[in-house]
Formats: C-alpha cells, structure tokens, sequence
C-alpha cells in the first residue's frame, strides 16, 4: 500500500506541510480528516452548497471536487487561515455578524472565504461591484436558514467599501 | 409597557457568532471521539419486498469491519409516537428502510462492507397512492398500524375530525360557493449539515452519551430510552451546534437508536454521518396533502363555512407529519371569521417515505387551499381581493368557533399594510402584455404565538447562576437550532438585571446540566423560555434586592439594575459585590435560583375545542411576480410581509427569521418537489432538487406589527414558522393574476406554467375561430 | 472510489503515459468536476486516472491569439475564458456561456477541454463553440495532431470521435471576418443560477456594413443527443439585416432551428417543453426591446 502514496509539499494558512497521501484523496478529506481543520464544511461533496469552498492560490473552489495530489506546490487558505492572535475576525467575517447573515452558520465560512477572493479579483481589476455582481459572486452557495438577504447585504457592504 | 427599554428592541449580533464565522464552532460532522468507529446504514433495495435472508459474513470478513446489525440481532422497541416503526427492518416498506448497519474504523471500510452484504429480495407490487390504499382489497401495509381497531379501515394511520357551527345553514346562506381539490408536493429540509449522531457507552457503568442534533432533547432522551429498553436517566444528551433544523429534527428517527445500538454491542464511539444522497432519501419531508376544500361566502362576502377533506400521505411509518391537522384545523376554523367549519383528515399508510414535521406544520399547506379559495370567491362575487379579506379579518378578543381567544390581533393592520406597500389595488387590475406579465398576489395566515399544549408539559426550566465577579449563566431548557433564541435570552437578562451581554453565557446543549423543556417547535422558544427566564429573574432579583437593601442599609423593595450596578436614589452597590456578600456573609448562600414556567394554554377537548395557546401570531404577505411566456419562468421580484409579533425584541434577528422563512415558502411554492415514481425517489441531490440562490432572491419588506400581548416576554409572541405559511399561497394568487389563470397543484414549475399558458392560448385561438 | 493517479508535467510524459496504459482501464481528467461526480457513484476498482492538470505545456495551458483564429488550450478553465478581454471582445457567445457555467468555485477549475470531451448535449461551451465552428487540435500518441471540427467529434451522448490513444490539445476558433457582431447565448433552467440548461442556444453573427448577416452560426444544446448546429438557419440568414428581420422571417428562423432538434422527455423536462422553449427562445433573438 505504502509505496502508491504520493509525496506533496503545499502551504496552509501560510505553513509549509510535507505529506504522503493516497492517491484518490480529495481535498476536502485532506483537510479535515488528515489537518484536523473543520471550519470547512461537507454540505453534499457534490460541487452544489459551496460550503467547502476554500481558497487555491487565492481562488475560491470546491474542496469537495478538488485533487489533493493537485495542491502540491500550491497556497490553500482555509477558514481558519483568516484569524490570528492579533486579529481574530476579518473584516467579512465582521460584516457578516454585523448584518446578522449568521444563522447556524453551516454555510458561511465558504460564503466568508468566497467573498475574499471576489474582493480581492474586484481590487486587481479597480472595480466596485454591483449588488447585482454581488450576487452572481454568491450563486455557488447554498443557504437554507437566512434567504441570503443578510448575507448579500454583509458582502455588499465589504465589498464597497475596500478601504476597510 | 415600560420604556425604559434599552436592549431589547435594538439589534444584537448572534450570541455565538463568532464561533461559527470563524469555523471554531462543532457540529455533529466535526466530532471525533478517541476509538471512534464509522457506522453505515444498509436501505433496501426495492421500495417494498420480503427479505428472505441476509448474509453478512464477506462484510464480517473483511479487515476493520467490527459490528454488524440486522433485525435479528437486536432487542428492541418499536418507535414513533405510534409505535409502528421498527428500528431494524425484517421486511422492506419504503426505500429508506435499514436493512443492515455496520460500524468499521474508517468511512472507507463502512462503505466497502455494506456492498458485500447479500440481501436476498423478494419483491412486492407497492401501494404509493393513499386513494389506492384504502381500498378494501388493498393490503395491509404496516403490519403494526392499529387502523382497523380505531379507525374502520387498516390503512388509515391517524385521522382527525373537528367542527363547528351549523354547516347545513351556512350552506343555504352563502351567495357563492367554491370547491376545488389541490395537491400539494412533497419537500424536504435541506438542512445544510446532513444528519448526523455520535454515539459513545461506556461498558464500565452502562451510560450512554449521543451527541444528538435534535430540536427536543428531553423527548428524545425518553423516546431513545423506550427503543433501547434502557432506563432514561442512563443516557445523557449533548447537542453540539446544529446545522439547520426546521422541523426535521423534532422526532427521533431510526438511524438514531442503531448508532447507539453499535456503541453499546462494539464498547466503543460510533459515529454516523449521511451523505447528501441519503439525507434526500432518508430524512423527513413535508408530505404531500390532498385537500378537498369548499368554501362558501355570503352576498357581502362573509364567509359562511369551510368543509374540507385531508388526505394526507403518510407513508410507510408514523412520524409527526401525521398530527399536522392539530396545525391545520385551527387555520380551517379561525383564519378569518368562518361561521362553520367541517374539517376532516386522515393519514393514509403508503409505501412511500414517511412524513415528518417541516416548518409551518401542515399550515402552509392549509393557507394555500384556503386563499386560493378566497380569490376565487372574491371573484365570483365580484369584490377586490383585499376587501373580501378585510371583511372577514381576524379582530382583537375574537374568540373563534375553536375558542382561540385572540386576546390581542394584528391581523387587519398586517393585511393593511402590505396592501398598501405593495400597491396591491392598483397592480391586481392592472393588464400587461407582452413577454414578460405582472401580477401581484395576497394571503394571509394564522399560527400559534405562544407554544401549543401538545405534550402533557408545553414548558421550560430555567437556572441563572450568578457568581462571584458578576457574571451570568443562564442554564435553559430551551435550544439553540440557529434560530437566535440564545441571543435574545441574553438580552432579556441584560435588560432585567443590568448585565452587560458579554458577561453572559447561555447553558443549553446537557440534558445532564439543564433543566426541562418540551422542545423547539410551535414558534415557541422565546415565548416559553423567554417567560421561563423572566420568572426566575423575579426569583434572583428577590434575592438580591434583599441583600442590597441590607448592604446599603435602605428599606427592603424594588431596585434599578443598570450597568452591573443595583441602585435606588443616590445609593448604589456593584451586583458582583452583592453576589460575593450573599456567599461570604450570612446566611452564606449562592446567588442560584430555579424557575419552571408552564403556559397558561389548555388542552384542547376529546372535539379539539380550547385555547391551545398562550397567544396567536398574524400575518400577510403580497407578492409581486413576473411571468415569462416564452419559459414559464416565475420571478418573484418583490414580496412585501406584515406580522404581528407582539413585540419586535431582536429586530436583526427577526428579520433574518422573516427572509429565510420567505425564501423556503418561495422555494415550495417555484421549484422544490421530491420526485418519486413507484416508491423510488428520482431526484436525490442538489442537482435535481433545486433550492433557491442569492441571484434568486427578491427584495423582501418587512413591516413588524406591535400588538404588545400580555402572555409573551414584552409583549412579544412566536415568529419562527410564520413568514413560510402564507408565502406560496400568496405567490400562486400572483400568478393566477398575472395570467388569468388557476392552479392548483405546486411547485409552480416552468413546464407546468408554460403548459397552462399554451392551453390557454390555443383555447382563445379557437373561440376565436369558432365565432 | 479508489483509484492510482498519474500526472504527467509535459507533453512527452503524458505521451508516455499514455502508451504505458494503452493494454490497461485508464481515464483522462483535467478540473475533474465531471469525473470526481461519476467516479463517486462507480464501484470500479483497479482505475489509473491520467491527471492533466499538471501540464505545463502553454500549446495545452494558454490562450493564444493570432490573425487566423484563437487558440485556447484543453486545459484553459472555465473562468480565464469568461475574464478573457479578447473572446469577450471577439465572441461574446463564448464568454457569456462560460460566466453561465456552474458556479464561480466551479469556473476555477473546469476546464474547456473537460466540456467538450465530456459531450454532454447540454454542456455550455460546447454549444457556444459549435456556433463558432470550432474546431479540435487532437494530440495522437505517436505525437502527431488530427484535426476536426468540433461538430463532426461530437457522436453522442457523452460519446466523441475520440480514439484510446489520443488527447484533446487544443481548440481553434476561427478569426471573425467583420468586426461588427450579433453575439450572444441563451440558456434556460429552472432557476437563475448554478442550472444546468434545458435548453440552450447560442448564435455568433458576423454583419457587414449595411448590417447584413454576411457569417452566421446557431447552434443548440440539451435539445439532442449532442449540440446540433442549426445550418438551415444560418443559411436562411444570410445577407438578411440583422435590426430589421420581419416578424414572419422570425417565426421561420425559429422553425427551422426547432427542426433541427429531437429532444425527449426526462427527469428535469418533458420533449414538449423544450421545444416550446427552443421555439419561443429562438424568436426571441431578433426581437427589439
Ligand atoms: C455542480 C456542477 C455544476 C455544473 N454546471 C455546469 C453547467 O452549468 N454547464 C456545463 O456545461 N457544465 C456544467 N457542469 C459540468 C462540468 O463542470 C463541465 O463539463 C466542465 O467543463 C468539465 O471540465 P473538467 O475539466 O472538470 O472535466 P473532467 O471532469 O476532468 O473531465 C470530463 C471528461 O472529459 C475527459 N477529458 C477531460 N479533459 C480531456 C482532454 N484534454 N482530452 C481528452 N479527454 C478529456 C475526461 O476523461 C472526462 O471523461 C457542472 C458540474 C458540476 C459538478
Ligand atoms: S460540499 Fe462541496 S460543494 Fe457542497
Ligand atoms: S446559516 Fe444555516 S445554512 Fe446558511
């Protein structure tokens, strides 16, 4: 069995990881099963909730439909990546509170980490998005407590002001 | 009421939401136990058959596999409120049934196990039609159903009969009269986090911990005690956060007692986790309802009676899905004034999944048979929608034919405010053409506000520990499923005893530390914990005011709580200070106390006549819709809701509670359908059953109604289920108006749309040509 | 799902690996957004997948522009095309059904080549592509290129002209010939979002000065066994002006591209509704409002 792992070398939450994994393993399985991170969430491993979502080299995708083999050499950002001692919560993840998008909360770490890199897309290109753009950025997610008014209000609210 | 109110009214973020913003917070996927097994469940093959052996000693074989169950391995009782439901199946009954269940220490391993057990089938032509089931012919389909004893007929589950006033007379009364059969699909939750249990006895004192997502610990912990032939106290409930509730988790369903089952056999934790496929196939749904309604109206457009006849399909097992009536028949009797009112329904045993209970109970089901009836009796009578409406609006100190006593009522201001926020009497005439055709639609709807007396106890405990530097435990019966009520339990303690909200924690997932509660269900949670809290304030303060009064050396009576400090006059004390003399001084006692509300409802009669609950929430809702001819694609592009919510307490949190509620009813009433053919469900996955997204989402108003009950926590009454109810309803009167057409079946599918709209079409086309 | 996973970084790589598993059950995946989904549900044991996601190699990974045509590489994801200024520029149809595609999480990883080989009759940029008349750039395993139109290597559903020892390269889109255009694609779900199409059309025309339709392409999805382009309405088209196509040409252009399509009734829509649709979608492309 031992000699069909795979060695990969990737960076999580700015930490340098070395591992062996199986072939077949799924990002997602990697993440939480293997790194113990379970702010990523399985909602249907089928590519349809986004509540997996985490961010590859800055790009938000489904840990769900997601090679693990694929990340090597390759930045991941997970929901935990996003707090340190000095600043638990991001700027979103203030916003979200604040807006009360927050209900059980099953959906919104991939909703906070989508967000980030819509941000960060809309910032390379100078752009201040619609709330119509802030939808479509939202339409990989799936959210059955808030109707998503709450959670398009937060976004908008972030994304308009990017000095914040 | 007091105005001095300075927390409650004003937006409060979620009590633990930075936990869950952040990922920190546990869910039932993210436990993991040391030891801990991976259980699998094994569902038949076929949707009904005999099974004639189960083989399982390749699954045995294999490396990791520890435990496996079938029927005959196990020792227990049937469960559902009705005993009718088998944990383990001997024979297959619907597409969900377990057959087998393994526990192995990985996921992996489970899974590989469940396909090397050989089950050998015999299948059997299943009955999926209930009308097909209560035919005399047909066979029995669950073996322990008491239907022929209580009700005449083997395959009726449940059945329910309730009436009111003089039927015959109304009938000869009334100007018009409408009757009209719809039928109404079967949905499921989609809780974003599927189901989920860990189950862990230990075999040195035979106690057994499941960290259970369940809406009612105490009843689960007594219903999983009857399963298991265990002594209830033995077991010990943790909830961890919960991903999403709604209704489906307000039984005990069998997957539940089998993780605890491989626990107890194997010594070790187990745990079991669906998969979004299974969580379709096998969670609850709301279930689909024939209902045959007419309604009659007088010629100034009193309504004069309803009469109507539930069918209701229950599936193979009994769960909650089957008392919805108790919901339904109080919206028959009392939503507007109705002089009569026949009402009957039964639950029809089929071997399709079994039906739970979903949000809005049965009501918006009932709400849309009802206000598609009423357009279509303001029609015939030729008055406006709205004025049909307001004619026969609820009032304040109505007691209905039921006897609700609507001691306080919001409903003509709710239906008046969305008429004219939405424009509704212009836009309802208004003709369009064209592609792309408006209508606006209207409904209104009734629930319980203040719990409903169910259960022999509707109640709620509450301890509050206050310690030695001020701070606050509220230790509560009540539950946490993501609907804010921890938030607002916080804030009523902050306004009472002057506490800042951070240095308060609510205590509520240990049926080990917390003291009772019915459950989250019926809109209840802030009303009954709420009061629960309220009454043991009243108990603290008492406590504190005496030994403030002695500290400051004043008279004993009232005091100001305000900023961590108790005051009268000039004279203040700390409160933590207060609490640490309480213990050091004499008599030396802990500021604890203990407090049980129990709501002043009653029990309805053996005729389900009574005040069933403390109080009644209203509201309406007008939607405003666009159609596409060329896709028969529905838009909702606004949706205006008045409610009346005896007092807004969190306004964020309500209005959080009002959109999700709405985008659920917009997803029932558009898109979402299970489909089932012969007993298989067709569409098990996100894929195929379509919730709705962000780009999907109208505006939504919202104008709270203030009617200030005196039963809830500052006048405040249930608004959980409310926003659901009348959502479809109002949004299939939209698109009748839009298109001049009837329907009476949901979801509002494209297909269906465009399918009316060419049979339309075409009809005119050769009216035209006729003439 | 247990399988071995093999990711070749270059071209010659991959072609030895290709000829390593010629006698054996092998897949090819790129964003596997396909695969994984299929993958999931199979019991198949003893599988090596040909991870192509690796590759370096810019003639598989780029977008390359020249006088003649684009050309986008296999493994271009979904969202480069949707960000790309030049087909947003060139052939808008291509670009509005890749920001139609999935989700945002999912354009990350999907790729164009993924789509195509896949064949399903509703796959977006397959339809967006057989209006363009593109065609494929097929890498053999002795190291030499075939080439079709990506009309002719569709045979199915989910069946391609594809051989077991050769890979998807590379699409070419052939340059427009005017720079005035009437480009665009329409895609009908259930919902506004995340759908996979009923029904979907696509139409890419190329007008001269006067307006006049001089190059055109129609082609539509989910209505067939594969995408069909409609070539009797495009022919129809011809030097019609575009602003001014009478109601009755309308009516006839939409008859024609319905002509064109066999749907069948399934799971998510009957064959009545998505003719209806088609019809009343394909009328829809000339009207002004
Ligand atoms: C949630 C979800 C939503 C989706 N929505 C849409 C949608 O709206 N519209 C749509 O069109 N599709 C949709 N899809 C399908 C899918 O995302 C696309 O078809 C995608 O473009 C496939 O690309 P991929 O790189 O992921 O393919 P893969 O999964 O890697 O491969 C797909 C198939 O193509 C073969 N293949 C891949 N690359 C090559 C190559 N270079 N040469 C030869 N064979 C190759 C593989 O062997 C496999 O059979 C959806 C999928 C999911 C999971
Ligand atoms: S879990 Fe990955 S998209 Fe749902
Ligand atoms: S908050 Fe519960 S699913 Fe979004």
């Amino acid at each position: 069995m031992d000699e069909n792992l795979i060695p990969i070398s990737f960076t999580i939450n700015g930490e340098k990881v070395s591992k062996r994994i199986l072939p077949s393993l799924i990002l997602i399985d990697l993440i939480r099963d293997q790194l113990q991170l379970k702010g990523t969430k399985p909602g249907c491993l089928e590519g349809e909730c986004g509540a997996c979502t985490v961010l590859v080299n800055g790009s938000a995708v489904n840990s769900c439909l997601y090679m693990a083999v694929n990340i090597d050499g390759k930045e991941i950002l997970t929901i935990e990546g996003l707090s340190s001692i000095e600043q638990p919560l991001h700027p979103i993840q203030e916003k979200m509170l604040e807006h009360g998008a927050v209900q059980c909360g099953f959906c919104t770490c991939g909703i906070v980490l989508t967000t980030k890199a819509f941000g960060e897309e809309c910032k390379k290109e100078g752009k201040i998005p619609t709330r119509k753009e802030v939808k479509k950025s939202l339409e990989g997610h799936l959210c059955r407590c808030t109707g998503y008014v709450k959670i398009i209000d937060a976004a908008e609210d972030y994304l308009t002001h990017p000095s914040v | 009421m007091d105005k001095n109110l300075n927390i409650i009214g004003k937006s409060k973020p979620k009590l633990d939401g930075k936990e869950r913003v952040s990922g920190r917070a546990v869910y039932g996927h993210d436990i993991e136990l040391p030891n801990m097994l991976h259980a699998r469940i094994l569902r038949s093959q076929y949707p009904c058959a005999r099974i004639k052996s189960i083989d399982c000693t390749k699954a045995l074989g294999l490396e990791g596999v520890k435990c496996i169950l079938t029927a005959q391995d196990v020792d227990v009782n049937r469960i559902g409120y009705k005993r009718d439901h088998p944990v383990l199946k001997k024979d297959a009954n619907c597409q969900r049934d377990e057959i087998a269940a393994v526990a192995a220490t990985s996921k992996e391993i489970a899974a590989k196990a469940l396909n090397l057990i050989h089950v050998e089938y015999e299948e059997i032509e299943g009955i999926f039609d209930p009308f097909e089931a209560m035919k005399e012919e047909s066979r029995q389909i669950n073996l322990h159903g008491k239907g022929k004893d209580l009700y005449g007929n083997k395959n009726i589950a449940e059945s329910f009969h309730y009436s009111h006033g003089e039927l015959e007379k109304q009938t000869k009364r009334s100007k018009v009269i409408v009757s009209r059969r719809y039928e109404l699909p079967r949905v499921t939750h989609c809780c974003m986090a599927t189901s989920n249990i860990t189950a862990d006895y230990s075999t040195m004192d035979g106690r057994l911990t499941l960290y259970a997502s369940t809406q009612v610990p105490f009843l689960y912990q007594r219903d999983m005690a009857h399963a298991l032939k265990m002594d209830p106290s033995l077991i010990r409930i943790i909830q961890p956060v919960i991903g999403g509730g709604f209704g489906s988790k307000l039984d005990m369903y069998p997957f539940e007692p089998i993780c605890a089952l491989l626990s107890i056999k194997t010594g070790k934790p187990v745990q079991l986790l669906y998969g979004r496929e299974e969580e379709f196939l096998a969670s609850p749904t709301r279930q689909t309802m024939i209902i045959d309604l007419t309604s009659g109206a007088d010629a100034d457009g009193k309504f004069t009676f309803r009469e109507v006849r539930i069918t209701m399909d229950n599936g193979a097992y009994t769960s909650w899905g089957a008392t919805t009536p108790f919901v339904m028949m109080q919206t028959y009797s009392s939503l507007y004034q109705v002089a009569a009112c026949d009402f009957q329904a039964k639950a029809i045993y089929t071997n399709n999944p079994f039906a739970g209970s979903f949000r809005g109970y049965g009501n918006p089901q009932a709400t849309f048979s009802i206000e598609r009836n009423n357009d279509l009796l303001a029609d015939e009578l030729g008055l406006g929608k709205d004025e049909i409406r307001l004619i026969n609006a609820n009032y304040p100190g109505e007691i209905t034919g039921q006897g609700l006593h609507f001691k306080t009522c919001g409903a003509k201001p709710a239906l008046t405010k969305v008429i004219e926020a939405s424009n509704f009497i212009r836009k309802n005439r208004e003709k369009h053409k064209g592609r792309y055709l408006k209508g606006v639609g209207l409904a209104s709807m009734l629930h319980v506000g203040g719990g409903a007396k169910i259960y022999r106890s509707d109640g709620c405990g509450t301890r509050l520990k206050l310690d030695h530097y001020g701070y606050l435990d509220i230790i509560t019966g009540s539950s946490e499923i993501g609907q804010g009520s921890e938030t607002v339990l916080a804030m009523i303690a902050s306004q009472e005893l002057g506490i800042p909200m951070k240095h308060i924690k609510v205590v509520n997932t240990d049926t080990d530390v917390k003291p009772w509660d019915v459950g989250v269900h019926a809109s209840r949670t802030s009303f009954v914990a709420g009061n629960s809290l309220l009454g043991a304030i009243r108990l603290m303060k008492q406590k504190l005011d005496r030994k403030a009064a002695q500290l400051m050396e004043c008279e004993a009576g009232e005091f100001l709580y305000e900023n961590g400090l108790i005051k009268r006059d000039k004279k203040e004390i700390r409160i933590d200070k207060v609490a640490r003399e309480m213990h050091f001084g004499s008599p030396n006692e802990l500021c604890i106390v203990e407090y049980f509300y129990e709501p002043e409802s009653s029990f309805q009669d053996k005729q389900f006549m009574g005040d069933v609950s403390g109080n009644y929430a209203f509201a309406s809702q007008a939607v405003e819709v666009e159609v596409d001819t060329f896709t028969g694609n529905v838009k909702v592009r606004d949706v205006y809701v008045s409610q009346d919510v005896g007092r807004v307490l969190n306004p964020m949190g309500l209005q959080g509670q009002i959109e999700g509620g709405v985008a659920t009813g917009i997803g029932y009433a558009l898109t979402e359908e299970m489909i089932y053919e012969k007993g298989y469900l067709m569409n098990p996955s996100f894929h195929e059953y379509k919730l709705l997204t962000a780009v999907d989402m109208p505006d939504i108003h919202f104008y709270p109604i203030e009617t200030l009950d005196e039963a809830g926590p500052y006048g405040s009454k249930g608004a959980g289920e409310a926003p659901l109810i009348p959502t479809a309803a109002a949004i299939a009167n939209a698109v009748s108006n839009a298109l001049g057409i009837e329907f009476l079946t949901l979801p509002l599918s494209p297909e269906k749309v465009l399918k009316a709209w060419s049979e339309k079409k075409q009809n005119e086309l050769a009216n035209s040509q006729s003439i | 799902m247990n399988f071995n996973i093999e990711s070749p970084t270059s071209k010659e790589e991959l072609l030895n690996c290709l000829r390593n598993h010629q006698s054996g059950y092998f897949r090819l995946a790129a964003g596997f957004t396909d695969l994984l989904i299929e993958l999931k549900k199979s019991k198949t044991e003893e599988l090596t997948v040909i991870n192509l996601s690796q590759i370096k190699d810019k003639q598989f990974t780029g977008i390359d522009i020249q006088p003649s045509g684009i050309r986008i590489g296999a493994l271009v994801n979904v969202a480069q095309i949707g960000k790309n200024q030049s087909i947003r520029k060139s052939f808008p149809v291509l670009q509005q059904a890749a920001d139609a595609l999935a989700s945002g999480q999912i354009r990350e990883v999907a790729t164009i080549g993924g789509n195509i080989c896949q064949a399903s009759p509703s796959g977006d940029l397959s339809c967006a592509l057989v209006a363009l008349k593109a065609s494929c750039e097929i890498l053999k395993m002795d190291g030499t290129i075939r080439h079709e139109s990506l009309n002719d290597f569709f045979r199915g559903p989910a069946v391609t002209s594809l051989q077991k020892n050769e890979v998807l390269k590379s699409i070419v889109i052939p340059a427009n010939q005017t720079n005035k255009l009437k480009s665009g694609f329409i895609k009908i779900g259930k919902r506004s979002a995340m759908e996979c199409s009923i029904v979907s059309i696509s139409y890419h025309f190329q007008l001269g000065a006067d307006a006049a339709i001089l190059h055109s392409g129609i082609a539509i999805g989910a209505v067939a066994p594969t995408v069909i382009f409609c070539r009797e309405a495009a022919d129809f088209l011809h030097k019609l002006n575009v602003n001014k196509i009478h109601e009755t040409d309308q009516l006839k252009v939409a008859e024609l591209i319905q002509q064109s399509a066999s749907p069948i009734d399934d799971q998510r829509a009957s064959a009545w509704y998505r003719n209806e649709v088609l019809f009343n979608s394909a009328k829809s492309i000339f009207e002004q409002d």
